[in-house]
């Protein structure tokens, strides 16, 4: 054993070379021989009914196989959990620009977009609502009729928190900072669009490999509104080429699936373009967040939250979004007496729901900015207030979360004080060259791991001896390029004792692993990694066993499991791993786990609905963030100079696979405070159509990340560790607009801090010549 | 049209529409699917190849600008089992997770080190600058590209 | 389905129009294929240029440098001469989109795709560079200025092509800038841009200064008014100030996407203040002091 596997080491990922020689099959690279390609004609209204659809001369086009509409739906026709409200095809009405009416399905592509472009759709034009607060009002359009009344028309869901007494608290304190924060619309942008084939199988089985977060969830979804049979529909799920939350349920799976069952047999294709798929995919909420912050003699005091979200067309994973954002509205930070208000709305804008960080990256933005502003008025230093109010193990935050497992925020903050960064900010700061301003911000923040008290967080781990004394990992999580599927060798081959290359790996596939939930809520290696280690002791110990049986009389004590055989210590005997398994039935050779994550059962101080889209989480993960960074006063470019990401994510299983958390969530979380803005036009059309105008980070635009674990031992996640995925993006943006507040003098509320809003502030910067 | 260009050393002989994207020759027909598309007008680099040792985007060239040319994709880096230095600094770096860009990265990187053997991270990130990663915030891809740089020095 | 045709040379080249004579030229195809993907362009027949070998080639001749409508961005940043003579071009080409793009987009596209973004075009407006251009009849030659007649719009006539472009090399001691402002460090069209010549007497007395801006108007906008208002007094911090404030208010940007009206104004007032910390780096202001 060269201690590859060794929990700790930097294992390289065993995705990496077949992806390096570009011969890694992701759902994209699927072409079946024979096969149709999909389309979607989109809507081009924001908000109408539909009075006919045209598809006669579209069907004439050279080429063409089939054109269907909602009509050719047997099942409900409506995807999305928990709120099963959006069609695979518009059947009455459109809700936003872009919601799909009628799907193609052709010989190639151009035949394809000639079809397309012959559908012709008559609607009647109805008034859309484009802002959530003008949503919320009694007189706005309704965008989904029968909803409960009591709910307020759009509001898919809303919650209040309440703690201590909040009117009398905001009288006691002694500074009181208030703020409303614009947080923009973020784009996944993963680099491989929504893509998949299907086909329907000789025994009328549905079967679609897809670039898909969740294959189970899928697969619940699909036979509801197609009206199938679960079991007659597999979904396999290849390495993703990017997710972030963008992949976390349907994109194209309903239309691949509807498309399957009416091609005669035929497998079909669909790949979005680029610019469709900037139209169809979820995005990060946009959000308005008001917050008021008060303290006492240097102790918070008193924090009241108002959180509205624009969810778009559809509800997409909008409740959880909120749940989870009011759950994080007061940060890191003990804080008596508190209001939080919450709304997640619907408007005829394109669909909000997962992205990575998840509700609690745009409250922690906002609060964390607060906190600082705080800090300023009270005369206090920034690093020193967050850490006299910052929780520890056995506490409970201003939300009522109670701290019952590892809680590493202050180890976090007291690293980043000590670090040179903060040590020296204001030399630093004072040595800005000529038309250059700089700044030091910091933020702190945390994020729970998995899916909250109601939905079970479940995964199913399988793994099996081979015949040839190799072992198969039945992975039931997607990877989609965080590199889950690494650290299953990783956790196996510790367990195990066993060297990378005696894995291999099968992903998801609805027909041969079994369900273990979303890639997603930094669960991923938590979950599945604890059923998974679960199942590997079990196999261990059965393998052992079995040695006990073949080398009659030896006792199992004395037996070692190391890399292809099992020692006999005491004699030196060697017994291969392949004669045990040919001494095993099949059955015998395949160990399975479940595991379930714990919960929190604890009453709380939120509406049931609230609870049930999951607030609040058990276990945390935490984070101190610092950015040095420069703004030229000629032109308002920020240049990031430094940046610091100091992270309690318990154990580290594998330093290399959690530096490509951390440095690559900065770097998404430096597109969201600095560039990322994607913009919808006041009539639903999108205005960043392309990688042109929706600007993201490249290679030139950041600098290095120095990244700092503060290692915590997590006793329920597997070898201690806890989820980093998400945690790391929900500070680039306040660290970010700190620092910038710092040097510019002043606050922009308006995210992202590009060009465009910082103009504002520009224009009265003075400008002093050098020399 | 018929056209007959040199595909990963090998000689090709196509039959296909003179307007067709080089992208979409490699992948639909050629079944070389290493080649990415991410964006289909430039803005990503994940189609990158090189043509004539030089690289381009593959979904901004027509088929019949091929050629004559000798097209070098990810494919045709390694040789046999063999990683190129730079196939290998990716996966030994960590600069792989998705991997979505990475055929594109590595191809630009390749035109970066026949023009600069000897690259400084600032040079690297300017040189991949036209390829977006979503996953990595590119610092394990400079990384690698610095360690393959240096192999390949040691090497020659 | 469209056309491709790649002529060899001239002769083929103006045989293939006149069988096609809606066909539409293509250089590096980085502007026009993405304009057609994007149905903002139509062509039913597209004539590459990229063979004919005359059109790749940068010289040298009679004090002029003269560089082939086909000379890529990259070998504009390749070429020894166009480094020493021209680093305001030179510094543009080094600016445009990313590698790949430099590799296969030209000057001559550039040029004809008479974007007010068009990275190349401020610094040779500030050089006066004039423009063979090619047609079955025979060649003539216009100045940039004239040749761009708006946003996407050019003087060139039906089956005529870009050749070359001719570049006097300033005088020794002229010093040439390009400032560019984007939405980020690389890929980013220019929301602002400005490119300077200038040629300093020993007393840093301004002989010589011309000014162009891309990005703020239709055009690039060069005002040769203000400039000769420069020639004879000390170049300082607060020349280059009150330029920029002159120049921001004889600008009328549109806002788009990229950037705001108002923005593009700052820029093009604070733009030239750029040029007092390049002086400065490279030592001139500080040494003649
Ligand atoms: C990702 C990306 C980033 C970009 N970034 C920048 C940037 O930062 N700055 C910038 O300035 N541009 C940028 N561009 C635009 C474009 O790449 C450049 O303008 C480039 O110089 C165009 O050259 P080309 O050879 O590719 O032109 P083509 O696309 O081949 O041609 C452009 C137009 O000019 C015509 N034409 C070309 N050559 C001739 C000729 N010799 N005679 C007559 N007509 C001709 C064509 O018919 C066409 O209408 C970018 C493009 C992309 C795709
Ligand atoms: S696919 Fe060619 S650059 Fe994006
Ligand atoms: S590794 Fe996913 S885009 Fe680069």
């Amino acid at each position: 054993m060269n201690g590859l596997t060794s929990i700790g080491a930097p294992l390289t990922r065993v995705d990496g070379p077949a992806k390096a020689r570009g011969l890694e099959k992701y759902a994209a690279d699927h072409y079946p021989p024979g096969l149709l390609w999909a389309g979607v004609k989109r809507s081009d209204h924001a908000h109408a009914m539909i009075k006919k659809i045209d598809i006669f001369s579209a069907g004439t086009v050279p080429g063409v196989a089939a054109v269907l509409t909602s009509k050719n739906i047997k099942g409900s026709n409506r995807v999305g959990l928990p709120e099963m409200d959006q069609p695979i095809l518009a059947d009455d009405k459109v809700r936003f620009r872009g919601d799909p009416v009628a799907l193609v399905l052709a010989e190639d592509k151009s035949a394809l977009a000639l079809a397309l472009e012959q559908i012709s759709v008559e609607y009647q034009v109805l008034n859309a609502v484009f802002d959530p607060e003008q949503a919320m009002e009694q007189d706005a359009p309704v965008l989904h009729e029968n909803r409960g009344a009591d709910k307020g028309k759009n509001i898919l869901i809303s919650g209040t928190l309440k703690r201590g007494n909040i009117t009398e608290a905001l009288e006691q304190c002694d500074a009181l900072v208030e703020g409303e924060f614009h947080l923009p619309r973020q784009e996944h942008a993963y680099l491989e669009t929504e893509a998949g084939v299907a086909r329907l199988t000789g025994d009328n089985i549905l079967e679609i490999t897809v670039s898909t977060q969740t294959p189970y969830r899928d697969r619940t979804e699909l036979a509801h509104a197609l009206g199938l049979p679960a079991d007659k529909i597999r979904v396999i799920a290849p390495y993703l080429g990017g997710g972030f939350g963008g992949k976390d349920g349907i994109t194209v799976q309903g239309l691949l699936g509807l498309a399957a069952l009416h091609s005669g047999g035929r497998p079909v294709k669909m790949w979005t373009t680029r610019e469709e798929s900037f139209i169809c995919s979820p995005k990060r909420h946009p959000a308005r967040i008001r917050y008021r912050l008060g303290c006492k003699n240097g102790t918070l005091h008193a924090m009241t939250c108002r959180i509205i979200m624009d969810t778009g067309a559809y509800a997409s994973l909008g409740g959880p979004v909120l749940a989870m954002a009011m759950e994080h509205a007061a940060g890191v930070y003990r804080i008596p007496h508190v209001l939080v208000e919450g709304y997640s709305v619907y408007t005829n804008n394109p669909v909000s729901g997962a992205f990575r960080g998840f509700g609690a990256c745009q409250v922690l933005a906002g609060l964390e900015q607060t906190v600082d502003m705080l800090a300023v008025k009270g005369g206090l230093d920034a690093l020193e207030f967050r850490l006299k109010n910052a929780v520890n193990r056995g506490d409970t935050t201003g939300c009522g979360v109670h701290m019952s497992n590892s809680t590493g925020i202050i180890p976090c903050l007291k690293t980043v004080q000590q670090h040179p960064f903060w040590v020296n900010r204001d030399k630093w700061v004072s040595e800005a060259p000529a038309f250059k301003r700089r700044g030091v911000g910091i933020a702190a923040g945390m994020q729970g791991t998995g899916y909250g008290p109601v939905v079970p967080d479940i995964a199913n781990a399988k793994i099996k001896l081979l015949p040839e004394g190799r072992f198969r990992i039945y992975s039931g999580v997607s990877d989609m390029g965080q590199g889950n599927n690494s650290t299953n060798v990783h956790i196996a081959g510790e367990v195990l004792c066993q060297e990378p290359d005696a894995f291999e790996l099968l992903q998801p596939d609805t027909f041969r692993t079994l369900p273990s939930g979303s890639s997603s809520a930094s669960r991923t290696t938590f979950t599945f990694g604890n059923a998974l280690k679960e199942a590997c002791i079990l196999l261990k110990e059965r393998i052992l066993a079995r040695a006990c049986n073949l080398a009659l009389g030896v006792y199992k004590e004395d037996l070692l499991l190391i890399p292809g055989k099992v020692l006999h210590l005491p004699t030196g005997r060697e017994i291969p791993l392949a004669l045990i398994a040919s001494a095993m039935a099949e059955d015998e050779r395949v160990c399975v786990s479940t595991w379930t994550a714990p919960v929190a059962r604890y009453p709380d101080s939120v509406n049931p609905e609230i609870r049930a889209a999951g607030f609040p989480h058990r276990v945390f993960s935490f984070a101190c963030h610092l950015v040095r960074l420069e703004i030229d006063e000629l032109t308002g470019e920020i240049a990031v100079c430094d940046y610091l990401a100091c992270t309690d994510g318990g154990r580290v299983l594998n330093p290399q696979a959690y530096e490509q958390q951390i440095q690559g969530g900065v770097v998404q979380g430096m597109g969201y405070a600095l560039w990322e803005d994607f913009k919808v036009a006041e009539g639903g059309e999108t205005l960043t159509r392309n990688l042109a105008t929706y600007i993201l980070p490249t290679a030139a635009d950041v600098p290095n990340i120095i990244s700092l674990p503060v290692e915590t031992e997590e006793e329920t996640g597997p070898f201690g560790m806890k989820g980093i995925g998400e945690i790391v993006i929900n500070l680039p943006f306040p660290a970010i607009a700190n620092a910038v507040a710092m040097g510019l003098g002043r606050r922009i509320f308006q995210g992202p801090l590009n060009l465009e809003h910082l103009q504002e502030a520009l224009q009265g910067s003075e400008k002093e010549a050098p020399q | 049209m018929k056209i007959t260009f040199y595909l990963n050393n090998v000689k090709q002989e196509i039959e296909t529409q003179p307007d067709r994207r080089v992208v979409d020759i490699l992948r639909e027909d050629l079944g070389l699917t290493g080649t990415k598309e991410g964006c289909g007008s430039g803005e990503c680099g994940a189609c990158t190849i090189l043509a004539d040792g030089v690289s381009k985007l593959s979904c901004l060239m027509l088929a019949a600008q091929l050629e004559n040319r000798r097209i070098l994709t990810i494919e045709g880096l390694a040789s046999g089992e063999e990683l190129h230095p730079l196939q290998k600094a990716f996966v030994e770096k960590g600069a792989i997770q998705c991997g979505f860009c990475t055929p594109g990265m590595i191809m630009a990187a390749a035109d970066l080190l026949q023009r600069n053997p000897a690259p400084d991270r600032k040079d690297i990130r300017t040189a991949l600058s036209g390829n977006l990663c979503r996953c990595t915030g590119y610092q394990k891809i400079i990384d690698a590209v610095e360690s393959a740089a240096e192999t390949m020095r040691n090497k020659a | 389905m469209k056309n491709v045709i790649l002529p060899n040379n001239r002769e083929e080249l103006w045989k293939t129009w006149e069988t096609f004579p809606e066909a539409v030229p293509m250089a590096g195809g980085t502007d026009l294929l993405v304009g057609l993907r994007e149905n903002k362009r139509k062509a039913r027949t597209i004539i590459g240029l990229e063979k004919i070998r005359e059109l790749c080639q940068v010289s040298l001749q009679d004090g002029e440098i003269l560089i082939g409508a086909m000379v890529t961005h990259q070998q504009l940043l390749d070429t020894p001469a166009v480094a020493a003579h021209l680093p305001g071009l030179h510094g543009a080409a080094a600016v445009v989109g990313s590698p790949a793009v430099r590799h296969m987009g030209t000057i001559g596209g550039n040029i004809c795709s008479a974007s007010p973004a068009g990275d190349t075009l401020p610094p040779l407006y500030t050089l006066g560079a004039r423009l063979e251009l090619l047609n079955p009849a025979g060649s003539r030659v216009v100045p940039l200025h004239e040749f761009i007649l708006g946003p996407g719009r050019t003087a060139l006539h039906q089956r005529e092509i870009l050749s070359r472009v001719r570049i006097r090399i300033p005088a020794p001691g002229t010093r040439s800038y390009y400032f560019k402002v984007g939405q980020r460090k690389a890929l980013a069209i220019s929301i602002a841009s400005m490119a300077a010549l200038l040629q300093l007497a020993p007393d840093r007395s301004v002989m010589e200064a011309r000014f162009a801006w891309g990005s703020v108007g239709p055009t690039v906008m060069r005002f040769p008014e203000l400039e000769k208002t420069l020639t004879g007094r000390t170049f300082s911090p607060d020349l280059l100030n009150e330029l920029g404030k002159a120049a921001a208010a004889r600008v009328a940007p549109i806002s788009d996407i990229r950037g705001h009206a108002n923005y593009r104004r700052i820029l093009v007032a604070n733009l030239p203040l750029r040029l007092s910390a390049a002086l400065a780096q490279e030592g001139v202001t500080k040494r003649d002091e």
